[in-house]
């Protein structure tokens, strides 16, 4: 499983800047992998190309493996005429059901199904729309800031989770929290400006996988490279 | 709601008659011209209840063209908000025939279905239909990314799904639309039964023209404000039920 952007140039219609020129990088392999770079550098403009959001650039996005790519963001509602429990319900197969109900334990929403969207906290939106995209067919789903406004403990439950729950998956997990990224994804992608060659550069990071065997050398050094990259 | 829009009306139109009345007296204008105060008054006596069942006439024929101006701007509303060359079509038509003046249409149709019933709805329903139907089509053909994303990206969007979130996201603005167009409903009836109709309060304003009786026009007109009133009233409490009913 695997994406490739080969040669990524693009700028938005009507406009003379560049957000890419030349860009390549690669996602490799199921786990979590991160965008990381300051505002403004284009992270969600390349996530939604890779989920086929966004056409117009020149330049190819390979993919092997990964056909379905969902891309989600915090900025998500759900329509507000029912709760979230059935709203989340009229969206997922009954085979799912079950799962839901482990998601909903696991993401801390239980006490909130019967509420509408608007009555519920920022943290709580961005968990309950993330359950409706895990309980979808997919091969890589795209998180832009999906756990924004959630509390870190949870927030680091909640990517562990994933990673067991989801072994043969793709998320691509963009974030401005240096930390989270460096300890819990395998890759970062890290983009530079249109000017800076390449735009993209990769690093590791420990893809900490159990909270125990978290290494804070390890980390230090993978958020170091990223400043020095970034 | 109604006390407040009522003592909104009946200020305009005390001010209305006062300076009427003013304007008569300063410029020493005859009787014929503006009668006085009393014998307003004893021609308001003489003309309300026939004028009030004009009235009620009136409004039946508005409401009801009313509601037919809103089931057909939302049935064509929902085609008009593609963006294939369907909703192009649907969209650029209503834009220009709204832009012409449908009350200059209103001596064809009567001549066509005479002036009857059929006359005044139809004259009733086009002056209020087309301005609703732009405002339907525009509401429902602006996207709620933030709503819609999660079913396009999952294959999950249908037009009737569509439709519900851009209703329901714009339930204020579609409710405000409604009770707005009622105005213009009310505003097509009268026209309709000044030019040529044969009953309702605008036939009796015809009438009161021809005799130049100033007084059973302020009568009229009065009777048209609080009906006016009170239908725009009944919308607007309407429209919250259900603003209330879907909205937390």
């Amino acid at each position: 499983m695997q994406i490739e952007c080969q040669n990524i140039s693009f700028q938005y219609p009507h406009t003379d800047i560049h957000v890419f020129d030349q860009l390549n990088c690669r996602i490799d392999g199921a786990g979590f992998h991160a965008l990381f770079g300051p505002s403004g550098l284009g992270k969600t403009t390349l996530a939604r190309m890779i989920a086929r959001e966004i056409n117009g650039y020149s330049g190819q996005i390979l993919s092997d493996g990964t056909e379905k790519i969902l891309y989600t963001h915090n900025m998500e509602r759900f329509p507000g005429w029912a709760g979230i429990g059935d709203i989340i319900s009229s969206t997922t197969q009954a085979s799912d059901l079950k799962f839901l109900d482990t998601l909903v334990d696991t993401f801390g929403v239980r006490s909130c199904m019967n509420a509408r969207f608007s009555q519920l906290s920022l943290g709580q939106k961005n968990r309950a729309n993330l359950i409706r995209y895990l309980l979808q067919d997919f091969d890589m789903l795209v998180m832009d800031e999906s756990l924004a406004n959630v509390d870190e403990t949870t927030r680091g439950r909640i990517i562990i989770t994933l990673k067991t729950l989801f072994p043969g998956k793709i998320f691509l997990y963009i974030s401005h929290n240096m930390l989270e990224v460096a300890k819990f994804c395998r890759q970062v992608i890290v983009l530079r400006s249109a000017d800076k060659s390449p735009q993209a550069q990769s690093i590791f990071g420990q893809d900490l996988m159990d909270a125990e065997n978290f290494s804070m050398p390890h980390v230090e050094r993978t958020m170091l490279e990223m400043v020095h990259v970034s | 709601m109604f006390h407040k829009r009522l003592q909104q009306f009946v200020l305009v139109y005390a001010a209305g008659v006062l300076s009427l009345i003013l304007m008569k007296y300063l410029l020493h204008l005859s009787d014929y011209v503006i009668p006085g105060p009393l014998e307003i008054w004893h021609t308001v006596l003489s003309v309300f209840v026939r004028y009030l069942w004009n009235v009620a006439d009136t409004l039946w024929i508005a409401v009801l063209g009313h509601l037919i101006s809103i089931f057909l701007a939302f049935a064509i509303g929902v085609a008009g908000r593609r963006a294939s060359w369907i909703g192009s079509l649907i969209r650029a038509a209503a834009y220009n025939i709204q832009a012409y003046p449908m009350v200059a249409v209103a001596p064809i149709i009567f001549i066509l279905l005479g002036d009857g019933l059929l006359a005044r709805l139809l004259i009733a329903v086009m002056i209020c239909y087309f301005p609703l139907l732009l405002s339907v089509i525009s509401i429902l053909s602006e996207p709620v990314d933030s709503v819609e994303h999660f079913y396009e990206a999952t294959g999950r969007m249908n037009w009737r799904l569509q439709v519900r979130i851009r209703a329901y996201e714009n339930i204020h603005k579609l409710t405000t639309v409604i009770v707005g167009s009622a105005t213009m409903a009310m505003v097509g009836t009268i026209v309709a039964e000044f030019v040529a109709a044969d009953a309702g309060i605008g036939y009796s304003i015809r009438i009161a023209l021809y005799q130049s009786d100033l007084s059973k026009i302020l009568a009229a007109l009065f009777l048209i404000g609080i009906s006016t009133s009170l239908y725009l009233t009944a919308l607007e409490w309407a429209g919250d039920v259900v603003e209330r009913k879907f909205q937390v």
